[in-house]
C-alpha cells in the first residue's frame, strides 16, 4: 500500500472513474481533487505532472516518501505504485 | 475476488456497451463469463460527453452514466470485470488459450468487444505534445482550456459533438475539416449552428503541423487546398477526431480473419473464422458504429454463444467443426 494517493481528476473524466475503481478494487486509501469545483488548484495539477494538461493525474506518495506521478489511466504504472 | 486459473466458459475481450450487453446476456444464463477491460469501462461511449439517440432515455444522458448504468447492470447478474489486457489468444484443441497481463487463462468461447479508439493524424508535433496541447478526450481534457483558444481537426459526428463540449470552456474554436463538406449527422450540423459564434469551421483544410515552444502548443499550419497556400491558426491546444481505428493489435497471430482496414471479418452467426472466437461491437467489419447497434450485437453474439456452449459440451471437437463448416 502506498502512504498517500491523490487524484487529480474532473466530472466528465471516465479514466478518473477507472484510477479510482482500481484503488478501491485493491483497499487503498486516495483523496481527490476535483478540477472542476476547484479550477483554481488547475496549475498545481499542471506542475506537479511537468506540464500535462489532462486528467487523471495520479500522485503516489510510497511508504520511502517517494512520490510518482501517473499521467491518464495507466495500470501498468498505476497497479506497482501502489503495490 | 475473479478466479483467473479456471476454463471459463466465455472470456469477453473489453467492457464497453458491445460487451456489457453480451455479458447481462450470458450471465442472466449462468454462463461464467470474465471480461477483460484494459481502459475505460463503457469504451469510447463512456468518454463521449453526450449520448441523445440510445433508446428509452427520453431526455439523452452523458456517456459515463449510460456506461455506468450498463456496468451495474452486467455486475448485478455475476459479470466479473477484470482490469487488464489480453495480449494474444490461440485456438487450442476445443479450448481458447489466452495470454493476459493477469496471467495466462483459457476459456471455450471468447466474444471480441474490444471496440475502436481515434485515430491519430500523423502530422510532426501531434506526438511531441500529446497530454501537452495535443488531445483526443475532450471530457477528460477540456477543463484545461478555459478561457483559451482551441483547434478541433476533423468533420465527423465525434469532432463536432466534442467541439461543442469544449464551447464550455473555451472562448473560440477553429475546426479543420479536410473535404469540402461535414460528415457529421444533419442533426449535429444543426446544433453546431447555434455555436457558431464560438466555432468557425474551415472546409478544404488540411492540418500538417503542430507547433509550439516551451513546452506548449501556440500554433496548427495547415494547408488551404483551393488556394494551395499555407494557413495558420494560433492555438493553446488541438483536439483530434479524425476516426477509429480498430483494437486489434492483440489479434496478429491469432489466425483470425480482418478485412483491409483491420476489424474483424464474422459470419451469421458473429463467429470469426476461429471456431468459438465470436466479435460484436464497433470492432466488428460492417459495424455501424453507434452504442444502440453494439448493444444489439452484444446480445446476439451472446445467444450466438450460448448455442455454440451447448454443442461445445455435448459433442466432439470435429463434430463442432462440422456442425459450423469449418
Amino acid at each position: 500500500m502506498a502512504k498517500d494517493v491523490t487524484i487529480f481528476t474532473t466530472n466528465t473524466c471516465s479514466y478518473c472513474s477507472m484510477v479510482k475503481r482500481y484503488l478501491d478494487m485493491k483497499g487503498q486509501r486516495y483523496s481527490v481533487v476535483n478540477l472542476d469545483e476547484h479550477p483554481e488548484r488547475r496549475e498545481e495539477a499542471m506542475k506537479v505532472s511537468d506540464g500535462a494538461m489532462t486528467v487523471p493525474i495520479t500522485v503516489v506518495t510510497k511508504q520511502d516518501d517517494s512520490r510518482e506521478v501517473i499521467v491518464g489511466y495507466n495500470l501498468q504504472r498505476l497497479a506497482p505504485a501502489v503495490a | 475476488m475473479v478466479d483467473l486459473a479456471s476454463t471459463h466458459d466465455l472470456i469477453v475481450v473489453g467492457a464497453g456497451p458491445a460487451a456489457l450487453s453480451a455479458a447481462i446476456y450470458t450471465c442472466r444464463e449462468d454462463i461464467d463469463t470474465l471480461l477483460f477491460e484494459k481502459g475505460a469501462v463503457g469504451g469510447l461511449a463512456a468518454v463521449t460527453d453526450w449520448v441523445d439517440n440510445y433508446p428509452g432515455f427520453a431526455k439523452g444522458l452523458p456517456g459515463l452514466d449510460l456506461s455506468e448504468a450498463m456496468r451495474e447492470q452486467a455486475e448485478r447478474f455475476g459479470a466479473k470485470i477484470e482490469l487488464g489486457e489480453v495480449t494474444s489468444l490461440k485456438k487450442d484443441g476445443n479450448l481458447i488459450k489466452l495470454e493476459t497481463t493477469s496471467g495466462a487463462m483459457t476459456a471455450k468461447a471468447v466474444l471480441v468487444a474490444t471496440g475502436s479508439e481515434y485515430r491519430k493524424i500523423g502530422v510532426p508535433g501531434e506526438e511531441d505534445y500529446y497530454a501537452r496541447g495535443v488531445h483526443y478526450c475532450a471530457t477528460c481534457d477540456g477543463a484545461f482550456y478555459r478561457d483559451k483558444k482551441l483547434v478541433v481537426v476533423g468533420g465527423g459526428n465525434s469532432a463536432v459533438q466534442e467541439g461543442m463540449f469544449l464551447t464550455k470552456f473555451a472562448t473560440h474554436i477553429d475546426m479543420l475539416v479536410r473535404g469540402d463538406k461535414l460528415r457529421a449527422s444533419d442533426v449535429l450540423q444543426k446544433d453546431l449552428e447555434a455555436h457558431k459564434d464560438k466555432i468557425t469551421v474551415h472546409f478544404n483544410t488540411t492540418t500538417d503541423e503542430i507547433i509550439g515552444a516551451n513546452n506548449k502548443v501556440t500554433k496548427v499550419v495547415g494547408t488551404d487546398k483551393i488556394t494551395g497556400k499555407k494557413v495558420e491558426f494560433p492555438t493553446d491546444g488541438v483536439f483530434v477526431f479524425v476516426g477509429l481505428d480498430p483494437n486489434t493489435k492483440f489479434l496478429a497471430g491469432a489466425s483470425v480473419e480482418l478485412d483491409e482496414r483491420g476489424f474483424i471479418k464474422t459470419d451469421q452467426h458473429l463467429m470469426t473464422n476461429v471456431l468459438g472466437v465470436f466479435a460484436a461491437g464497433d470492432v466488428r467489419s460492417g459495424a455501424t458504429l453507434q452504442i444502440a447497434s453494439a448493444t444489439g450485437e452484444g446480445a446476439t453474439a451472446a445467444l450466438m454463444v450460448r448455442e455454440y456452449l451447448e454443442n461445445h459440451q455435448k459433442i466432439s471437437n470435429t463434430a463442432v467443426q462440422t456442425l459450423y463448416g469449418e
